[in-house]
């Protein structure tokens, strides 16, 4: 569904209980800017949220598989402490080789050598071990047969899906690492290679 | 009536410091109002656009310390343009003409050029104080002019500014004969810091009791610097990553156990947190605790932490902390008074967030809480309930449910009567901010019990303009009204224009309010400025006709003492 000659591609989504009155008056009211994704929950509480911004103003959000439903200021969480959470200190030398590593569903983030890999299968290794999972780093081989996504954070804070780019250029610009649910990533054309969109 | 000569009277003011207490005092009578402001020394001016530097001038000829904010509250969020205001400049300007002997400027929300900092550095010869809080548009350039020209310069405190570092020597640019500093913050700043200027220059000042180091500032100089400075009363700390065993890890250890009179700790905005125990042994003193940008501190090494800091009154965290780490808060903080829980992810699955069940442990735990600012995958009604049998002092209660519109996860009811039962416990309550499922109710619970209410901050809230009336009507306290996504319109706008008078400002964005019921409201309380914020063009607006029946996307309404401001850009229309 269109909007307006924003151009972009977008899906209509709701915000709120279905049967609000309201979100369906702010619906009609305001474009959409991309599309987003059902928070990882109980499948039947689709808990979904539209993404709203105001007149043509399109706020630069990330428009990435990572980007969460997001409203224009919300949360709020004031726009310099957004821009120091969100971000891997850009103090951090990419060169050094270590990055963070975060998967969902575990609390804590780990930090990893890219250095030490060779490669996109020593990569794929060497993220099963350490977080003993088996099956994160299949999905370079294999776009749609495994359970996870690895995307990560490349130097102009864009988040990118891993396994697109020689392994050269990615280290270069890998600044961090998540790895994902890719049921929490539906809807974005994540197709096996050499399919189009 | 006055029957002591006026110098006498004016000493008695002096003991009268508060911004409203003086207010009050200028209104008894013309003898005390004289009096009043030629002894006035501090003001404050919540809006700069509410009036002007002459007027200031005028009425304040003896001003040392000044205060000014600009961009509403909402501009923290990305809501107001770039470019939509809030200049000091001309402010400083002024100053300087009228040669008044300015030694404090505190400025929050402003647009800052290094040409305005080298003006104030040159223009003020007893300036001791500066306070930037999310400001904008300097670079280092102007950090260097105040450094180098501001002789008896006893405070710079940059707070979470966007600075554009240029990576220059700024730090170098104090002289050597400075050695007056008490307050040194440059935690927000994002570049390379001199380590050697600023080890010189924290050691040649002996009354610096408040430093906060960016995250160029590696263990090692952290260990140099807390070595030259035991009297360090707050600390910011930088970058905290290090390998326990060396030797400036041993050496920080030595020297934090010498900084007796620490009372406040924050940042480690990079840390490895098993460092965090060389700082056990000064906790107890703690009474405030930022950890609100340190990421990499959570589960058992925060823990650990905490429970070292039993005197703690004041708590800054993320939501990493869980419910869990809020009931060690709990249970070990029982002077608490203030908590801020922020969101720690932003972006995605939000797992170890903090729920209702964190929120009523604090309460239960801490009696002294009195301000509260919480980021929440959920809440109950049951659970605000409890909260508000257990904190009745809240002042400012502040709870924010991450995605809108969500009710009661129990009862899947609206949290009108949750946040019902905070307004009528907490009788003293001057700021609330609303989230989750709310209907018109809330807001009548509100406007009758919400008595001293100043601050209200709602977001996708209410069912019909009743829920804006009754708290317009209710709430006489009301100073600040910031409204975005709710269907609020023209009737509730213009019931009662005379309302807007004793309110600093009103925002509302995303609402009902069109056009037509704005420019009626201009009509009738040209007293106000009625500013409409479109980035759309303007005119088009105009054209597309409808009658003014159009909606207005960004509506800030104020009142002010000299109308209509120049420095508005194309894109906000003062009617």
């Amino acid at each position: 569904m269109e909007k307006e000659g924003l151009g972009l591609e977008i899906t209509e989504l709701r915000l709120g209980l279905p049967g609000r009155d309201v979100a369906e008056k702010m619906m009609k009211k305001r474009a959409f800017t991309e599309m987003i994704m059902t928070s990882s929950g109980s499948s039947s509480d689709q808990c979904e949220s539209g993404v709203v911004s105001s007149g043509g103003d399109v706020e630069k959000v990330n428009d990435s598989p990572a980007a969460k439903s997001q409203v224009v200021g919300w949360p709020p969480v004031c726009s310099y402490r957004r821009k120091n959470s969100c971000k891997d200190a850009s103090t951090t030398k990419v060169g050094l080789g270590y990055v963070k590593v975060s998967m969902d569903g575990v609390p804590y983030l780990r930090k990893m050598d890219l250095g030490s890999s060779q490669g996109y299968d020593d990569l794929a290794f060497a993220l099963d071990k350490l977080f003993g999972i088996r099956g994160i780093g299949v999905a370079f081989k294999d776009g749609d047969n495994c359970e996870y996504v690895t995307i990560y954070e490349d130097k102009d804070g864009d988040w990118m899906l891993a396994g697109d780019v020689p392994w050269g250029m990615f280290i270069e610009s890998c600044k961090r690492l998540r790895i994902m649910k890719r049921s929490d990533a539906t809807g974005f054309g994540l197709q096996p290679r050499g399919v189009d969109e | 009536m006055n029957y002591f000569p006026d110098e006498v009277v004016e000493h008695v003011f002096d003991f009268v410091t508060s911004h409203k207490d003086r207010n009050a005092i200028s209104l008894v009578c013309k003898s005390w109002y004289k009096i009043e402001r030629y002894s006035r020394q501090k003001v404050f001016i919540g809006n700069c656009y509410a009036t002007n530097p002459e007027r200031l001038l005028r009425r304040f000829p003896c001003l040392k310390s000044l205060t000014l904010k600009g961009k509403p509250h909402f501009a923290d969020f990305n809501l107001v343009p770039h470019e939509w205001g809030g200049f000091v400049l001309p402010w400083i300007e002024a100053l300087a003409r009228s040669r008044v002997g300015l030694e404090e400027l505190r400025l929050k929300r402003m647009v800052v050029t290094d040409e305005s900092l080298e003006l104030l550095s040159r223009s003020f010869v007893n300036f001791k104080s500066l306070v930037l809080v999310s400001c904008e548009g300097f670079t280092t350039d102007g950090l260097a002019s105040i450094a180098a020209n501001c002789r008896h310069l006893r405070d710079l405190d940059l707070q979470e500014n966007e600075i554009d570092d240029h990576r220059g020597q700024w730090l170098s640019c104090f002289p050597d004969t400075c050695t007056t500093l008490v307050t040194l913050n440059f935690a927000c700043l994002e570049g390379e810091t001199n380590l050697v200027a600023l080890e010189r220059l924290v050691a040649r000042s002996p009354n610096l009791k408040s430093l906060k180091l960016n995250r160029a500032v590696p263990l090692d100089a952290l260990a140099r610097l807390m070595s030259c400075a035991p009297q360090m009363v707050d600390l910011g700390v930088g970058s905290y990553e290090n390998d326990p065993d060396s030797e400036s890890y041993l050496k920080l250890q030595a020297a934090i156990k010498k900084c007796t009179l620490l009372r406040s700790l924050s940042g480690f905005l990079e840390a490895a947190p098993h460092c965090l125990s060389a700082f056990h042994p000064i906790c107890h003193n703690l009474t405030s605790l930022n950890l609100s940008y340190a990421a990499e501190i959570h589960g058992s090494h925060l823990i650990k932490l905490i429970q070292h800091c039993k005197k703690l009154q004041r708590l800054w965290i993320l939501d990493s902390i869980g419910d869990k780490g809020l009931e060690v808060v709990a249970s070990t903080c029982k002077e608490l008074q203030e908590l801020r829980v922020f969101p720690s992810d932003l972006l995605g699955g939000g797992n170890t967030a903090v729920t209702e069940e964190g929120l009523v442990a604090i309460s239960a735990g801490c009696p002294k809480l009195h301000s509260i600012l919480y980021f929440c995958q959920q809440m109950t009604n049951a659970a605000l309930v409890t909260v508000a049998k257990n904190c009745p002092n809240f002042i400012r209660f502040r709870l924010c449910i991450l995605e809108p519109n969500k009710p009661d996860h129990v009862t899947s009811q609206p949290l009108d009567e949750g946040f019902g039962a905070i307004v009528k416990a907490c009788k003293s309550l001057r700021r609330l901010s609303l989230s989750g499922l709310l209907t018109d109710q809330v807001f009548l619970y509100i406007g009758m019990y919400a008595n001293q209410l100043e601050m209200l901050s709602i977001a996708f809230a209410g069912d019909t303009d009743k829920g804006m009336l009754y708290v317009l009507n209710g709430c006489k306290k009301m100073k600040k009204l910031e409204i975005r996504d709710s269907p609020f319109g023209d009737t509730a706008l213009l019931a009662d224009v005379s309302k807007y008078e004793t309110m600093r400002s009103l925002w509302m964005s995303s609402c009902e309010v069109t056009l037509s019921g704005c420019k009626g409201l201009a009509e009738k309380a040209p007293w106000l400025n009625v500013e409409i914020i479109n980035e759309t063009d303007n005119n088009r607006m105009e054209e597309n006709g409808h009658e003014g029946r159009q909606k207005v996307d960004k509506l800030y309404l104020y009142r002010t003492v000299v109308g209509t401001r120049m420095d508005a850009p194309p894109f906000v229309w003062i009617l």
